[in-house]
């Protein structure tokens, strides 16, 4: 495995063990502590954000070259 | 210039083109999305569906996990590595097939209330209805791509309908990271 494929896939590792994290995050807070509900919100944007950032890859639009990597 | 790097600068010119095409397509398609969450909150304000909460955190991860192995077959791809594409690819619709196994399956049979059944019985038909004929499109979407996939279409330096589809299936996703706690965590139940 080349080296940057392998940073690729590890990247996408960390990235669903962080998301876990996170929802795991919200179904606590949401059973423990019902009235945090902005902590859900600003969790849910966190996660979204993540998401659009390294799994989206949105930087990609914004390349003046159009290659895939 | 040779015939091949011709074709190789069209095709980078294309796919930059289409990468905005497809960021549209997704930034119009969320306002759909939108005005559905706008009408959860101004219809059902502080109270959420009567729903099991740890059936919505279960496909909440399955679709957590095909998102990530999405991921996989686009890196996979894009490194020429065909085998691990193909077996991400096939991961990403079953996890898809079994979000929309949980929720169309499971959930509205075991729900307490059909669609006609109040606000509550309304929003969470409409928005999980929407989200899954999404889901059910971006199966589709996938198994265009591992059909063509499997006959050899795609490589690391051509692979558009690959990247397309990812992105796709990654926006249901996020879809879903704002309707998990606004069905199932937000407030309490509506009775």
């Amino acid at each position: 495995m080349d080296k940057n494929k392998g940073a690729a896939y590890t990247q996408g590792l960390i990235t669903l063990v962080v998301l876990a994290v996170l929802t795991g995050a919200e179904y606590g807070i949401a059973v423990a502590l019902p009235s945090l509900w902005v902590a859900l919100i600003v969790i849910a944007l966190i996660k979204a954000a993540i998401v659009i950032q390294f799994f989206m890859h949105i930087a990609r639009v914004f390349r003046e070259e159009g290659g895939h990597s | 210039m040779s015939a091949d790097t011709a074709h190789m600068t069209d095709y980078k010119f294309k796919l930059s083109n289409n990468r905005l095409g497809l960021w549209l397509f997704i930034l119009s398609d969320s306002f759909v999305f939108g005005g559905l969450l706008v009408t959860r909150y101004y219809l059902l304000g502080g109270h959420r569906p009567e729903l099991d909460q740890m059936l919505g955190l279960i496909v909440t991860s399955v679709l957590l996990q095909s998102s990530f192995f999405m991921n996989r077959a686009e890196t996979a791809i894009a490194h020429g590595d065909r085998q691990n594409f193909i077996v991400s690819t096939a991961i990403t619709m079953i996890l898809g097939i079994g979000f929309l196994v949980g929720v169309i399956g499971f959930e509205w049979r075991t729900a307490p209330f059909g669609p006609s059944d109040g606000a509550a019985g309304s929003v969470f038909y409409m928005m999980t209805g929407m989200h899954a004929f999404h889901v059910l499109t971006g199966v589709l979407f996938l198994f265009v791509v591992l059909r063509n996939g499997l006959r050899g279409r795609y490589s690391a330096e051509r692979h558009w309908a690959v990247e397309a589809c990812a992105n796709y299936w990654h926006f249901v996703d996020v879809v879903w990271i704002f309707f998990y706690p606004a069905l199932y965590l937000l407030g309490t139940p509506a009775g």
